[in-house]
């Protein structure tokens, strides 16, 4: 169902999703969106994902580790090394601070399985028609300039055995030729009416009422989350609060992707078994 | 009603003296399906250019065009980008986007419509020409064949009145060619949409044609309907690209209607007496220089095989065409003899120097002027480029030759690397019928080297190649002397041994026949 909505409802929930991630440190509710966004992943791109989530993992465990070498505040001192103290504190806050880098990374990562080139083509034309075109004309031409590349390299390849000269050789020949096709593509642009006033921009995608409720929603939940802020202290002493309204409010947003897609996976099954 | 009609045009490129079109007068009416035809560098594709505002060159124009009865200079823009389609040669590098939906909705866009309009006409089209499955695919995943319907899809959603196609389909192979003139026939017939077509390639085009056109250095020579046109270029270098039927008709000097099919033409041959020259095979040198036993290849562990137990030999100073259709291995079997890719079973046996041919010559430039190119491997190609009548264009940029003098050039640069065998992929692809002419008597004139050509082209096969093989699933079916493969095929021939068959014996090509 997630990918049947509209990529505006989609891009608000990632702002918003991520807005929240970067402003606070609290170790609690960048947990809950870690869990949220590693859980869709790995629903969503299966296998693939886990290996992405275990590498988010061993990120926030350096961070963690690394933090207290540099920094020495903190009341709780675990151990020294050499002369300088290593705190519990400075744990804490770099876990904290590994989780938030985690957890955005994994959140962009959830963003670039739901936006395929169409999606990216989309909003940016919706903002900016003519980068629009020139996004999907580059997505279109490089695959291109690739194949030639390889093509141009093999046909040299019984010609010249120096490697280096032979990709040099072949560079070259790739920008002439693209230079001598885009005036092809140049022409079928213009003989299509192109550089007319009032160009319009085509999208398959609907924008439904579900759209507009969620976008609203997620401006709620937003808002709930960064005016009832979880405090968080780290030094000299660890103390951490917890605000019920904007937790919640964080949880239900973290999750819902998640849920949507389990909810969706369990009804297929259902929907298979009656077959 | 007159669509378009010319009247004493004239036209100059700037910069130049000569004119390229002199004095036309052409009145094209609506409906109309008409081929132009003539050889390369007779203006014909500047001609079309004029009728698409858009596109035409710059230079001194005298006369007038008109079209649906005013000036096409005082057409605004949007009309003459809408009303007068227009589809070039190369069929990748019109397309504009990254995806099948949005090049179809391309000119849609360029037009102001609004979304929902787009919506509906686009699906109207894609449900039309068959392109509804492939809709969200990318166009780099498509075939030639599949890029140059999508071309027009995109062309005809803007909903011309005419159609202007410059050699559509002469990157094709002939499948694709066959598919994309039987889009066009319907697109006229069930639509009423003009088609103007210049095309070098006129076996099936003239027989669904209204009216032909001929052009000769700038001037209309002929125009009418096809038979009168047919029979005005009789006895000129350009009776050579008319459909074997018709030269077959020519050549006997039969009276009547042109036959323009392989159906009508039999019905007349059946009345005539003819007989057949009987040319006996070349002598084939029993020395095998390249041979592949027992070939087994397959591009990844997890696709399917594509060369399945492939047997081959060349010998010594012959020429063999490698048939096959679209996708039966042909260019991977190349690769495999040429080492590129390596079997997973089996043994390729190569007792001399190798060289391959690509399929697009151009990929064989890389410098400034060929002269610099033939350079770079050795300094001996004087006395080369004097055979291969090349020695005027040396300082030429690659680019700017022209498709026959390119691939001379081409392979000028693979004989310089002084191969003993060389393969060939497509070499007849995107030439016309003088420069396949020309390249098929430069291979039978390098005798010391043996060639394997791999091609779609039959009629090219029938008159230069020695042997010929047919690829199927994955090995060679059939394998004969050209002659002896020709005549015992009865689908995948010449069209001669179509329009011969049971009528005389061992005809393969017009040359064969003649009047008893």
């Amino acid at each position: 169902m997630i990918k049947t909505l509209h990529p505006l409802t989609l891009f608000c929930y990632f702002v918003s999703v991520i807005t929240v991630s970067v402003v606070t440190l609290n170790p609690a509710i960048l947990g809950v969106g870690f869990v949220g966004a590693a859980l869709f992943l790995a629903l969503e791109k299966g296998k693939t994902a886990l290996k992405q989530i275990a590498f988010s993992v061993i990120l926030v465990v350096i961070i963690a580790v690394t933090n207290p070498i540099f920094s020495h505040n903190g009341a709780t001192i675990l151990f020294f090394i050499d002369d300088n103290r290593v705190t519990l504190e400075a744990l804490y806050y770099g876990a904290s601070s590994g989780l938030m880098i985690s957890s955005v990374i994994l959140w962009f990562s959830c963003f670039s399985a739901l936006f395929d080139s169409e999606r990216i083509i989309y909003l940016t034309g919706r903002a900016f028609p003519k980068l629009g075109l020139v996004l999907s004309m580059i997505l279109g031409l490089v695959p291109r300039l690739l194949r030639d590349f390889k093509s141009i390299n093999a046909a040299l390849k019984t010609i010249e055995k120096r490697r280096l000269r032979r990709y040099l050789g072949a560079f070259s020949a790739l920008i002439t030729r693209s230079m001598e096709d885009a005036i092809v593509t140049a022409d079928s642009m213009r003989a299509r009416g192109y550089g007319q006033k009032g160009r319009t921009f085509y999208s398959r995608f609907r924008f439904t009422a579900l759209d507009f409720s969620l976008i609203i929603v997620f401006a709620a939940l937003l808002a709930l989350s960064l005016v009832f802020t979880s405090d968080v202290n780290f030094y000299p002493n660890f103390s951490l609060t917890i605000t019920p309204a904007g937790f919640a409010a964080f949880v239900i947003l973290s999750l819902l992707p998640a849920v949507i897609k389990l909810k969706e996976g369990i009804g297929w099954s259902f929907s298979l078994s009656k077959i | 009603m007159e669509l378009f009609s010319v009247k004493n045009l004239s036209f100059t490129y700037a910069g130049q003296t000569l004119p390229a079109l002199r004095n036309i007068n052409l009145d094209i009416l609506s409906g109309e399906f008409v081929t132009v035809f003539g050889e390369s560098g007779s203006s014909k594709t500047t001609l079309l250019k004029m009728l698409k505002p858009q596109l035409s060159p710059r230079g001194e124009q005298s006369g007038e065009i008109f079209f649906k009865g005013n000036k096409i200079s005082e057409l605004n823009n949007l009309e003459s980008a809408s009303k007068i389609g227009f589809i070039a040669q190369n069929p990748e590098a019109q397309l504009v986007t990254d995806k099948v939906y949005s090049e179809l909705s391309f000119g849609l866009e360029n037009l102001g419509k609004s979304r929902e309009s787009i919506r509906a006409e686009v699906a109207e089209f894609a449900s039309y020409f068959g392109l509804a499955d492939d809709f969200e695919r990318s166009v780099n995943e498509l075939s030639g064949g599949e890029k140059q319907l999508l071309n027009l899809a995109s062309v005809m959603a803007m909903n011309p009145e005419v159609l202007l196609l410059d050699e559509p389909t002469s990157m094709l192979d002939p499948i694709s060619a066959m598919k994309f003139i039987t889009a066009l026939k319907r697109i006229n017939d069930e639509l009423g949409t003009t088609v103007i077509i210049v095309e070098h390639r006129l076996s099936e085009l003239l027989s669904i044609s209204d009216r032909a056109v001929y052009i000769e250095d700038g001037e209309v020579k002929a125009c009418g309907n096809v038979g009168d046109v047919c029979a005005a270029v009789k006895g000129k270098r350009i009776e050579k690209t008319l459909p074997a039927v018709v030269r077959v008709f020519n050549k006997l000097g039969l009276s009547g209607e042109l036959p323009l099919t392989v159906r009508d033409g039999r019905k007349i041959l059946l009345k005539n007496n003819i007989e057949c020259k009987n040319n006996s095979d070349k002598e084939i040198n029993t020395d095998t220089v390249l041979s592949a036993k027992n070939l087994w290849f397959r591009y990844n562990r997890s696709d399917r095989d594509v060369l399945k137990c492939f047997s081959f030999s060349l010998r010594k100073g012959e020429i063999y065409a490698l048939l096959g259709a679209n996708g039966s291995g042909k260019s991977t079997v190349l690769w495999a003899l040429s080492g590129r890719v390596k079997p997973y079973r089996g043994k390729v046996r190569c007792s001399e120097r190798l060289a391959v041919f690509p399929q697009n010559p151009r990929d064989l430039f890389v410098k400034e002027s060929i002269e610099e190119d033939f350079k770079s491997i050795n300094n001996s190609y004087k006395e080369l480029c004097e055979r291969f009548n090349l020695t005027d264009l040396l300082s030429r940029h690659p680019y700017d030759l022209s498709g026959g003098e390119l691939q001379r050039a081409a392979l000028v640069k693979v004989l310089l690397t002084q191969p003993q065998i060389l393969l060939l992929d497509e070499p007849t692809k995107g030439l016309d019928f003088a420069a396949k002419e020309e390249l098929g008597a430069f291979l039978r004139e390098i005798t010391d080297v043996s060639i394997v050509v791999v091609t779609h082209d039959l009629e090219f096969a029938a008159a230069f190649c020695d042997r010929c093989g047919l690829l199927f699933d994955g090995s060679i079916t059939s394998e004969n002397s050209a002659r002896a493969f020709f005549t015992g095929n009865s689908f995948y021939t010449t069209q001669t041994a179509r329009l011969t068959r049971g009528i005389v014996d061992g005809a393969v090509t017009v040359e064969d026949i003649y009047e008893a």
